[in-house]
Parts: C-alpha cells; structure tokens; sequence
C-alpha cells in the first residue's frame, strides 16, 4: 500500500517506508508472535490432553470389549463345566444327550457338543446342522482338544474359518475327575458381533477383534469377517502396529483413513481387541481449536497491518510537513510555520521549529542590519550596538559633534563634468569613513561636501573631548593632502572643521526599516555654525571642547563670536596646527563662499 | 430410533457401512425382482420391508419391477433379454431364477437360495463370490437331515415318512437324498411324493394322503409356504405330524419346524442391496449364512392330532412354542 507514493519520490519516501516496516516489526511482534505462541502451546497441550482423553476412552472401551469377550468364552466354559461333573456311568448317555441339547438351547454360539468318557470315546454328540449321536462313536483320545483339555482343564482351539468364511472354534473343557469325561463345543464366533457390534466409540468409532495370527473375528461390519482368512493381512498388520505402541497410537486404518487405536489383550483366548477411532473424529476439538486461533493470527495480522499503516501514516505526515518547512526555510521564507496538532513529541517539535523559524528570522533581521549600521559604523562598533540594544535607544548624553565641509565645492562642481566630481566625491567619503574607523567615531551622514561624526555615542568612550579633537586633527589632514591633490589637479577645494560637545539626545529614527542614528540638540548646531565659521585647513572648537582639551592640545582662543541662532557671543577656540605644513591659505574666500548654504 | 435398533438386531453385522454412512440419496434406484414363483410373494415382502427399514421409500428410492415365470425358462430367458435395456440398478432373484440369471454378467444380481450357490455356480466361492453374484443362502440342504430327527424326536413311532417335495425347486434332488440319508440312518422309511408347481400341489397332496406314511416332511419353498394352511389342514386331517422348513409353516398350524429365520435372510438381503446400490461391488460380498436356526412347536396343532407325541423332548428345546 505505501509502493506507488514510494516509487514517485524516491528520496522522501526511504524513511517513511524503513518505519512502516519499523512499526510492523514491532506490531508483528507485540501481536501476531504472543498469538502464534499461544496457539501453539494450546494446540500442543491440547493435542497432548486429547490423546491422554482419547487413551483412556480407547482403553476402556477395549477393555469393555475384552470383558465381554471373556464373559463369552467363559460363560461357554462354565457351561461346558456343567456336563463334566460326574462320573460316567452305564445308561445315563440319554441324560447326558438331554444336558448337551438344554447347553444348545442355553448358548446360541454352540454349534454342537461331544461330551466324551475318560477314554477320550465319544459319547454323545448332539448338533444344529447334523444328526445327533449317542452311545459309543470314534476314539478322540488324540484330538487336541481332549489333550489340552486334559493338561489345563480348560483348551481354546485356534479360529477356523468353515469353508473359508464363517470363523469357527473350538472350545474343550475337562472335568475335575478324570471319570468325568471332556466337553468339546463348536463355537460359531459369528456370535462375537453382537458384542463388538455394540461398542460405538464417539460417532464413527469401533472395536475390532483379531487372533494372535491377525484373523478377523469379529468387526461391526460382519462382511469383512466373512471374508475369511483373506482379509487377515490388513487387521494383522493392524493388530502389529497397534501392539507395538503402550498407548493410543495413529495408524492407518482398515478403511484407509488414519485412526487412533488401541489394543487390549483377551486373558484366556489370547485375541487382541483393538478399539479405534477415526483421527479426524478424534482429534475434532483440537483441529477446530487450531482453526480458531489460524483466524485470530489471521485477525492479529490484519490488524498489526492497519496499525502500522496508520501510525506510519501519522508519522509521515507531520514528518513530510517538518520536510517542507526546512525547504522553505533554506530558501529564506522565515515566515513559514508548520502547524501539527498531534499532542506529542512531533507536536513539540513543530513547536520547536517554529521558534527556530523566528528567531531566525530576528536573526536575519539583526544581520542585515548590521550590514547597514556597518555602512556609518566602524564594524566592531556595529556588532556592539546590534548587540546591546539600549545603545540604540534615545537617550540623552553628552556627546562630541564634529563638522567637516569642502571649501569652494560648489564653484568646482559647477565647473566640472560629473564623473571628475565623482571621482574626488569618492576620494573624499573614502578618507572620511577611513579616518572614522581609525578613531571608532560614528559617521552620521554625508550631506554633499558635508560630513557629520559623533564620537561618545552611541558607544561611549573614556575621554571623548580629546578623541573628537585628535579625529578633527586627523580628518583636517588627511583632506588637506587630498585637497593640495586636488589643487594640483587644477581644483580648489579647501575643507574646515567645527567640533562642538554638550548634551544631545541620540537614537534611532527612520520608518519601515530605513533607519538612521541620528543626535539632536543645540550642540549639533553649534558643531555646524563653527564647521561654517572655520577657515580652510582650520578646525574651530567650543569652550566646552577646549575646556577639556586644553591640557592636552595647543588651542588658540579666537575670541568671542557670534554664532547665528545664539544670542549672546561665544568664545571660539581655534585647534592650533600640531603640522606647519597646514596654512590657512583663501580661507577667507572659501567661508565666504559656503556662507549661503547654511540657510 | 426403533427402527434402527430393529435393524441391528434383525439385519446384523451387515447392515452396519450402511448406519455408518449418511441415509442415501434421493436417487431412484430400480430393482429387478425375478422368481419362477407365482404371486403372492411372500418372499418379496421380507424383502420390501428390509429396504423400508432402511429408509428406501417405494416410489421414491426405490421400485421394483416383479417378474414371475412359474415353471418356464422360456419366460425367464425373455426376462433376462429384457434386462439388456440397462436401465436396471438390481437383480434380486428368488429361488430357481438364479439358475437362469447366470446369463446376467453387467448388473449385480443378489440372490436367496436354499442351495449351496458354490454348487450352483454362481459364486467362486462363500467369502469371495468374485462375480456379479451374492446373497444369501438357507442352508437348507445341511438341515434336511436334522428335520427328519426332530421329527423321530417328537414321535418316536415313525416308521414312515412321507416327504413332500416341488421338483421345481433348484437343489431339491440333494434335499431328497439329504433326507433319505438321514432316513435310513434314524431306521425310517422315507415315502417320496413330489409334485411340479403349485398346479400339482393338490394332486402332490392326494398322493401324500395315499401314502400310508406316520409324518409328513414339506421342504421349505415358496410353494408350500403359500399353501402351507392347506397343508397343514390335510396333516391335521390325516393325523399326521407334519416337520416344515420356516416357523411361518407352524404359524399356519403345522406342528413342527426347523430353519433359518426367512425374515431375517431376507432383511440381510435388504442391506446387501443397500450396499450394492451405494456402489459397493457384489464380488466382495461374502455371500451370507444363518447362524441361528429356530425351532417352532405348535402345541395346538399337537392337540388337535390327538396321537402321542414327546412333546417335553422338543419344547425345552424350542425357541418358538405357539399354544
């Protein structure tokens, strides 16, 4: 059932099928193995218990034939017995001839009787199918019988079958004084049927009866006993196999058809009297029992099949969901959410998979815009404020502004063609964010030919007073060499600083993503009014810069100003040249120039 | 229920593969009844009421087609072209007929005689009849002898003994030697007066009448079984003892009887034809012998004789006393 989904993708599909085959085993063995095992140590008990039952039904219904048998054989001997009590004597062979006819009349299986003296002569002879004969007739002194008869008081004769069919036999009793004479009878065992004919064992089982040689005397159906000596062969074999075993034992029987049998052995006549049962008859309960639990293997099976089918399906399902949302999140789509309300594990994994998803995504995020604050941010620097969130947030902090603008950039782009003002555009930016990384400040924006930076914000450094000056210093000479470049190239282009500190508030703003790092405040303006003031090549600071800075860096005071938006005049301090090289050459011109802008 | 046990009892050892099976189908099976008899039959009745015990209907299950030819094998041989039609399952003959039915090779043919079948040729032999042949025989031949005894037995003054016999009935000519033998061993004159058929049996009876004889002898045949009230009548008339074959004889008035139990033969012969109809092959049926042999005493008829008879010497050995 899972093949055709199998076939159509290959590399999904392996898993689901090694846990179909997984649940299977497992059901397999948690339900059909219990089962099987079950059934069969029942079947074997059972088999054991049946034959042990049928052993005992057969023994006894042997024995019940036997008994019969015996009671048979023994009621003619006993009365045999009768007509060897006394003595012969002169004239009494007509009471004696009366006696033989009462015994005929008594046994219907006495076919005839001689009643001989202790000469072994016979002397009466009385008989169903011949005439009878009284007084002195032939000397059987020799006979067999008389011999045995007067050995062990009583003698079987072998089965004989009269001509070839009925089975005869004779049975010879002597009496206790030898006077007395002997008893023959001609027994027809014919007789013995109504004894086995009424021995049913179950439905369609019987008892049979066969002489030490294997000749049938009796069987239910008295054809085959008529048979004679020929059907011996089979009820010999019959009686062999039957023998050789103490208990019940399964054979083939006369029929053809495998029976349990049993045999039992008469005591005086030395038959054997077999007692069977067909199998299929026999073992009936166990065969049914074997049936019932071939149906619930069957049952077990089916259901070990459903089960798995239905939990591999449950499995695979949630799986191939899992499947999917590892597709959709290696291809970027962080928004994908797998939706699995099993109430287990795989439930919990989803749930998992869903948080990676977002945090993921916040991670994304987090890259890319780090990748953006790299853009006006020493990277170091960037990672830090990606990381430590507050530092972003708008807050209110002393903070140093640096100003940088070209002298004579508008003059110059007026007169050049666009790509030649690019070039020296990106020499320019190039040196300033060079300049900003080396001094881990914060490049806020180019604005044109303007450049603002702030240094103690976002990330706060021990004396930013100083480093904004150094900054300024460093970022005045670098553009100073580009500019006596650019002088060289035929372009005039000066460049002034104004460095400026107080409180400013710092953080964020933007919309949808698109977000800059920006301070406000009076000291971003006053940073701008003195970058506008500065000459080229001169770096114009405030008095809270120069308070602080004094110690450490030559200032001249320039006196005091006034700055456009401020009411009362400023002292202006001017960064004094640490490099003689740098002259304030046309820095008059330049200011001028870039006065209107400021507006 | 009752029936069943009735057939155990009665139909013996041979009914048994029958009980052991299932009650057959609802085939119609076709018996072919042939007798040198006349009607009535009393013999087919046995018959009919062995395959009615063992839950053949008439009709239904089974019919039977009867075909009597008394005394003319002309008839028969034009019976037996007539079974060439094939459509038969059986062939129950009775008596005589079996002679004639040897030409019968294709259809199983269950036979009933008073004969040895061997003797007749029939069979190969008693426990593999080895043809299409098999049934059952009354040994009758084997008690002619002791008849005659029993009658000695009974009435110690016969000297003379008339027997009455139909020559038209197969082995008849052992009977009558049997019986001769038998008489000149026990010191009687036997007195033979035979007779053809039923048409001859008044005149067979005249004779017999004429005879002078001390006791009657009637072999057992379906002849005499028919008329056995008039000949029991004319045995009373003339004050003689009669001896008969079956107990149906003494049942009629007769005063002595010994013999198989004809009922019996012919309800074992029912269950061979069940057997044989169910496709069980008559070659392996040994053909079956009484092993039981009844006999009746009529006391009445004993009375109505008014001689002296030693009646104590046959009635502790009787096994049917009718008074």
């Amino acid at each position: 059932m899972m093949d055709g989904p199998a076939q159509s993708s290959s590399c999904a599909m392996p898993p689901r099928r090694s846990l179909f085959c997984k649940y299977f085993a497992t059901l397999f063995v948690a339900a059909v193995v219990p089962l099987i095992l079950g059934a069969a140590v029942e079947a074997s008990f059972g088999y054991r218990d049946q034959r042990r039952q049928i052993s005992a039904v057969l023994q006894a219904d042997a024995r019940a034939a036997s008994d019969r048998i015996e009671a048979f054989t023994d009621g003619i001997r006993d009365q045999l017995g009768w007509m060897v009590q006394l003595p012969w004597s002169a004239g009494d062979d007509a009471q004696h001839k009366i006696d033989a006819l009462r015994l005929l009349q008594q046994v219907p299986a006495i076919v005839s009787v001689s009643l001989l003296d202790e000469t072994g002569t016979e002397r009466v002879f009385v008989s169903r199918l011949l005439l009878n004969r009284i007084g002195r007739g032939i000397d059987m002194s020799a006979d067999a019988a008389v011999l045995g008869a007067r050995a062990n008081k009583v003698w079987y004769g072998p089965v004989q079958y009269q001509r070839d069919s009925e089975p005869y036999m004779r049975i010879a009793v002597a009496g206790s004084l030898p006077a007395a004479g002997v008893a023959i009878a001609e027994v027809n065992l014919k007789l013995i049927w109504d004894v086995i004919a009424a021995i049913r064992i179950g439905e369609t089982g019987y008892a049979i009866v066969v002489d030490d040689s294997g000749h049938l005397i009796a069987h239910p159906d008295i054809s085959l006993v008529l048979r004679g000596r020929a059907s011996s062969g089979s009820f010999g074999r019959i009686k062999h196999l039957v023998g050789a075993v103490s208990g019940a034992a399964v054979i083939t029987g006369d029929q053809g058809n495998p029976v349990v049998a049993l045999s039992v052995q008469t005591a005086d006549v030395g038959w054997t009297v077999v007692a069977m049962q067909p199998a299929s008859e026999a073992f009936a309960s166990i065969r049914a029992a074997l049936w019932r639990s071939s149906i619930l293997i069957a049952l077990g099976v089916l259901i070990a099949l459903a089960l798995a089918y239905w939990r591999a399906h449950r499995m695979s399902g949630p799986i191939k969901q899992l499947e999917e949302g590892v597709d959709r999140i290696r291809t970027g789509q962080f928004e994908h959410r797998i939706k699995i309300f099993s109430g287990d594990e795989l439930q919990h994994l989803a749930l998992r998979f869903n948080e990676m998803a977002s945090e993921l995504a916040i991670s994304q995020q987090k890259s890319a815009r780090i990748e953006r604050l790299k853009q006006f941010l020493p990277s170091q620097v960037a990672e830090l404020v990606e990381h430590s969130h507050e530092l972003l947030e708008g807050q209110r902090r002393e903070v140093a502004v640096i100003f940088g603008d070209l002298r004579g950039f508008t003059a110059f782009s007026t007169r050049n063609e666009p790509d030649v003002i690019m070039a020296v555009m990106r020499e320019y930016y190039e040196a300033v964010g060079a300049v900003t990384t080396r001094h881990e400040a914060t490049l806020i924006g180019f604005d044109g030919d303007g450049v603002m930076l702030l240094v103690n914000a976002p990330v706060a450094c021990e004396q930013p007073a100083t480093q904004a000056v150094l900054l300024a210093i460093d970022l005045q000479m670098t553009v100073q060499s580009l500019a006596g470049k650019w002088c060289d190239a035929g372009h005039a282009i000066g460049f002034g600083v104004g460095v400026a500190m107080g409180p400013a508030t710092v953080g964020t703003v933007g919309y949808n993503g698109r977000l800059d790092y920006t301070a406000m405040g009076a000291v971003v303006n006053l940073a701008s009014r003195l970058c506008n003031l500065a000459n080229d090549a001169q770096i114009l600071a405030d008095p809270t810069i120069a308070g602080r800075v004094r110690d450490s860096v030559p200032l001249a005071s320039l006196g005091q100003r006034t700055i456009k938006g401020y009411d009362q005049a400023l002292e202006v301090f001017a960064v004094a040249p640490a490099d003689p090289t740098l002259k304030p050459q046309g820095s008059g011109q330049r200011r001028r120039e870039k006065e209107p802008q400021d507006h | 229920m009752k029936r069943r046990e009735f057939i155990l009892l009665i139909g013996g050892g041979l009914a048994w593969p029958a009980i052991a099976r299932a009650q057959g189908g609802a085939k119609l099976h076709r018996i072919f009844w042939v007798s040198t008899q006349s009607e009535p039959d009393p013999f087919l009745d046995g018959f009919r009421e062995g395959m009615r015990a063992l839950g053949y209907v008439e009709g239904k299950t089974v019919t039977f087609e009867t075909h009597y030819a008394p005394g003319n094998p002309q008839a028969l041989r034009k019976i037996v072209s007539e079974l060439q039609r094939g459509d038969m399952d059986l062939v129950v003959s009775s008596g005589p007929a079996t002679r004639v039915m040897t030409a019968v090779t294709d259809i199983p043919v269950l036979f009933a005689l008073s004969g040895d079948p061997v003797a007749l040729g029939v069979v190969k032999s008693l426990a593999h009849p080895g043809t299409n042949f098999t049934g059952s025989t009354f040994l009758s031949l084997e008690l002619a002898g002791k008849r005659v005894e029993l009658l000695k037995d009974i009435y110690p003054k016969l000297r003379k003994l008339a027997v009455f016999s139909n020559t038209d009935h197969p082995g008849e000519p052992l009977e009558w030697r049997a019986t001769l033998e038998s008489c000149r061993n026990l010191g009687i004159e036997a007195a033979y007066v035979p007779f053809c058929g039923a048409r001859e049996i008044e005149s067979g009876l005249m004779a017999a009448g004429k005879m002078d004889a001390d006791a009657l002898l009637v072999f057992p045949d379906v002849v005499t079984l028919v008329q056995r009230e008039k000949i029991a009548e004319f045995a009373i008339a003339h004050r003689l003892p009669s001896m008969f074959g079956w107990s149906e004889y003494c049942d009629a008035g007769g005063l002595l009887s010994y013999g198989a139990n004809q009922r019996t033969t012919y309800f074992r012969l029912a269950t061979y034809a069940d057997r044989i109809l169910r496709g069980e092959n008559p070659s392996d049926l040994p053909v079956m012998r009484p092993e039981k042999f009844e006999l009746a005493v009529n006391l009445k008829t004993a009375r109505l004789l008014g001689i002296d008879l030693d009646v104590s010497s046959i009635l502790f050995r009787a096994s049917k006393v009718i008074s």
